[in-house]
């Protein structure tokens, strides 16, 4: 077993709640997205959020406007849909009893 | 000091140094590649291009500053390799994919030609990324193969028009891909009995059945690999004898069609074989090429699959060029029967011109002797059916044949008689009567001698038809031949004599017509044929069988010629 790779596939895990987490109150483009994800030191490498975005916007739970910038080129700027919303709030639920559900484990041996 | 190359990442310029551009046009191709067959990569690429985009352009102080590797390494480390964009379907699975089978079963190698360094066609440089050995060594032996076999040439040509050019970044990666050696199968192996290894160290009870399985299950695929790879190395060996064989037919009829058609074009002397046994009227180049064809075209066929089965991305001929192939071959066949059957039809018909002379013969005796022929010379010139082919002095292409002979028959009355029966073939009866009547045969009938030339000859327009001479010569009763010793070689059989000698054998003798038609001999020893008690010969020929079988008091005989079958038995008391 390599322990970066069991790492890796927690981290990935709670990928996509983290993203949609990030986009709930406020619509970010990419480098945002990255930069809140980076200083939580869940990602690791930026590559992996680009496939995550498209897949969740192709599940319909994100769409995306694009928007001018002053230094580069245009920003693509990610917003929550409605599913989205539905769907991280489901999440949330889940994270909340998988959070207690590890913590009774690892504390009471 | 370096290029530069000026690009375009999401709409915005940057100078970048050549090297660099180099290794960041292989990162977003390795990325295209992971993503490749994934829903929406177009959007993904560009999303992570402009994310480069935007890197890069943070690290850019002004605007005149180039990008180096330093500035791509950066970007790379940031985004991470190619691996890491990986977001299977299966990201919650137990196992985590190991990252080998995925390196090991990503690619089969394909053959390409690659025209990116090419020569001509680019397929010794296409075979060298199949292969695995250098272009250079590969181009020397299409080389040497091309000068002295035409084998290199025409397989060369082959490749070019069948093994298709890697255009696309994908096709290109299959030609370079990884090779399926034995380096490889054994790395595999190694992994195989690594992944056993692993999973027998890893104590996790509740999995442990389910890894052990699955870990045998990569060991006992290695060793299918293996099987595989030999099998493909049969397979192949099989491919490049068909090749080798279709390859080197092609080449001889090829090289037989041109010589053909040389040879017709600037007419060497062994050409005229071919009008003088055609009947059909078929010129050389047309029986060339039927030829070509009706034998070609399943080498062709044979070389192809040779071809399919050493390269697996072969280009299809197509259906159109596969049955016009076949339509032409079947029509070579066709044709070719027909013309069969017009030559032989040419022979179906026999026909005799025959001549009669008589003298009325002077003293008791009479020469037969036989002309030689001291006209034309026969050394070192081709022949047909015994037939050669000569000039006489004015020049004239003559046929000459030695197919003569002649037998001695008893003469009805006192004259010395003479027949010469010309025979020859044809398409019809007309013809083959005409084509005799046309046989120049000479001879010499005086009162006491007979000159028998022992050659024919006729004009070449006249063609081998099985042209021959057949005399006759009638004696009358009780008049001695004397056989002349230039005789031996065209006395015919079938010659009755008290004796029953045989051809050559009769004319060492003295002989005298007797009244039966047998001829008596005259100065044979007594114990010419009854030295022994028992005594017997078979003779079996061109002319018949002769079956002669002799005891002390009895006797069998049997001869089957043209004539018919003659058996006489005899017991002596």
């Amino acid at each position: 077993m390599n322990i970066e790779n069991t790492k890796a596939q927690m981290r990935k895990g709670v990928l996509e709640y983290c993203i949609l987490s990030i986009i709930k109150d406020q619509d970010k483009y990419a480098s945002e997205i990255l930069g809140a994800l980076k200083d939580a030191k869940m990602l690791v490498v930026e590559g992996t959020i680009y496939p995550l975005l498209t897949r969740l916007k192709n599940a319909g739970l994100l769409n995306y406007r694009w928007e001018e910038s002053t230094s580069g080129p245009p920003r693509k700027y990610y917003a929550l849909t409605e599913t989205g919303q539905l769907f991280l709030k489901e999440l949330n639920g889940t994270w909340d009893e998988l959070r207690n559900a590890v913590n009774l484990v690892t504390n009471n041996k | 000091m370096n290029k530069t190359v000026n690009i375009n990442l999401a709409n915005t310029f940057f100078h970048i140094d050549e090297e660099a551009y180099n290794k960041l046009r292989r990162y977003l191709e390795a990325i295209k590649r992971s993503f490749s067959g994934t829903a929406g990569s177009d959007e993904i690429i560009a999303d992570i291009e402009a994310r480069i985009s935007e890197l890069f352009s943070e690290k850019m102080e002004h605007d005149r500053q180039v990008i180096t590797q330093k500035e791509v390494d950066a970007v790379i480390s940031v985004m991470g390799q190619p691996e890491d964009y990986m977001v299977d379907e299966d990201i919650f699975e137990d196992e985590p994919r190991p990252k080998t089978t995925t390196a090991t079963t990503g690619r089969v190698k394909k053959l390409y030609r690659d025209t990116e360094t090419k020569y001509i066609g680019g397929v010794c440089a296409g075979l060298e990324h199949y292969l695995g050995f250098d272009a250079l060594w590969i181009r020397l032996i299409f080389i040497l193969l091309g000068v002295f076999t035409g084998f290199g040439l025409i397989a060369y040509i082959l490749l070019w028009i069948l093994v298709p050019e890697a255009t696309t970044t994908s096709q290109k990666l299959d030609m370079r891909g990884e090779p399926i050696n034995i380096t490889n199968i054994e790395r595999k192996v190694k992994e195989g009995f690594d992944d056993v290894a692993d999973k027998v160290k890893n104590v996790d009870y509740e999995k442990m059945g389910n890894k052990v399985k699955s870990g045998s299950r990569t060991f006992f695929d290695t060793i299918g690999d293996i099987f595989m790879f030999l099998f493909k190395v049969f397979g192949k060996f099989i491919g490049i004898i068909l090749i080798i064989v279709g390859a080197a037919t092609l080449i001889g009829l090829f090289i037989g069609l041109v010589t053909a058609g040389v040879v017709d074009l600037v007419h060497f002397p062994g050409i005229d074989f071919y009008d003088i046994v055609n009947t059909t009227g078929a010129p050389v180049w047309l029986v060339s090429i039927l030829v070509f064809f009706a034998a070609g075209i399943p080498f062709f066929f044979v070389l192809y699959l040779g071809l399919k089965i050493l390269v697996n991305n072969l280009k299809s001929i197509g259906n159109i060029a596969k049955f016009t192939l076949l339509g032409l071959w079947l029509l070579s066949i066709g044709v070719l029967i027909a013309l069969g059957v017009r030559q032989a039809a040419a022979r179906a018909f026999t026909s005799t011109t025959t001549i009669n002379d008589s003298i009325q013969m002077v003293g008791d005796s009479i020469k037969i002797r036989i002309n030689a022929n001291d006209e034309f010379d026969l050394e070192n010139k081709p022949s047909i059916d015994g037939m050669y082919f000569v000039y006489d002095e004015s020049g004239n292409a003559l046929l000459y044949s030695k197919d003569v002979r002649f037998s001695l028959r008893k003469s009805e009355d006192s004259l010395l008689r003479i027949k010469i029966k010309k025979d020859a073939d044809g398409a019809s009866f007309e013809e083959a009567k005409s084509r005799s009547s046309h046989i120049d045969y000479e001879y010499e009938l005086y009162n006491d001698e007979v000159f028998l030339n022992n050659y024919l000859t006729t004009d070449r327009e006249n063609k081998v038809r099985n042209q021959e001479v057949r005399n006759i010569v009638y004696v009358p009763e009780g008049k001695i031949i004397m056989l002349d010793a230039s005789a031996k070689g065209t006395i015919g059989r079938g010659i009755k004599n008290d004796k029953d000698l045989y051809r050559k054998d009769i004319v060492d003798y003295l002989w005298v017509m007797g009244s039966d038609g047998e001829l008596k001999c005259l100065n044979c020893p007594n114990n010419l044929n009854s030295e022994d008690d028992e005594a017997g010969s078979i003779i079996i020929n061109e002319d018949g069988i002769d079956i002669n079988v002799e005891g002390r008091n009895e006797s069998f005989k049997m001869k089957i010629d043209e004539d018919g079958v003659e058996i006489k038995a005899e017991e002596e008391n």
